[in-house]
């Protein structure tokens, strides 16, 4: 029973490894309920890592549009954001960054890491033919 | 005796024939044989902990690998879902 425990704290490390910096950012929050969600499918062969966030109240909602800068009321607000400060709005440059996504509606944001060009073209097709539908 | 001698001593007992007295007159056997019970025990647990593992993630829907979250009360699939839902607003 002692080597079970010894290899399951082993264990643990390699989980908090693969959180990304943004979820652990987030998740330590009291109001926000976060989740990483690795790998989600956009087609057959393309997949990325998407962090959520949502505000728990009003007040957790408006602190984030305030850290985000995120205007309006209603609708959602989309754009490209640096890795490390999300927050920073920058053009399509073929370097690691996330598409953020902020539903008012929701009180959510949806961060989702794009590494290649692939997975930016891939981010669209899944938007562009879902709305389709 | 050492668990060496020891097996020395149990190779020899099991081709001359004596192993039973060897079983019932050595006091550290039953020691010797719970310390093997408790190693091949440990091994089996952590053999059926990895193939829970992995049917569980073979069981899981395809549309994602991991998830990750800091409350309970929401499924893995459901936060999946809302993934996909606010790329679709």
């Amino acid at each position: 029973m002692k080597r079970l425990l010894v290899i399951l704290m082993l264990l643990l490390p390699v989980a908090a490894m693969a959180q990304s910096e943004l979820y652990k950012q987030y998740a330590s929050q009291e109001d926000l309920a976060v989740a990483q969600v690795s790998g989600f499918k956009l087609n057959e062969t393309v997949r990325v890592d998407v962090v959520l966030v949502v505000a728990d109240n009003e007040a957790a909602w408006n602190r984030l549009k305030e850290e985000l800068d995120i205007r309006g009321e209603e609708g959602v607000n989309s754009w490209l954001g640096e890795l490390k400060q999300p927050v920073k709005r920058v053009k399509w440059n073929g370097k690691t960054l996330l598409r953020v996504i902020a539903s008012h509606a929701r009180r959510t944001v949806g961060f989702y890491r794009i590494d290649n060009e692939e997975q930016y073209d891939a981010l669209l097709d899944y938007q562009l033919n879902k709305m389709k539908k | 005796m050492t668990e060496n001698e020891f097996d020395k001593l149990w190779q020899q007992a099991e081709v001359e024939g004596y192993s039973q007295r060897l079983v019932a007159e050595y006091p550290g056997w039953r020691r010797k044989q719970q310390r093997t019970i408790s190693m091949v025990a440990a091994s089996l647990a952590v053999v059926v902990l990895v193939v829970l593992v992995l049917v569980a993630q073979l069981q899981q829907p395809q549309d994602f690998e991991k998830v990750y979250c800091n409350r309970v009360g929401t499924t893995d699939a459901q936060w999946a879902s809302l993934a996909a839902e606010i790329l679709m607003e």
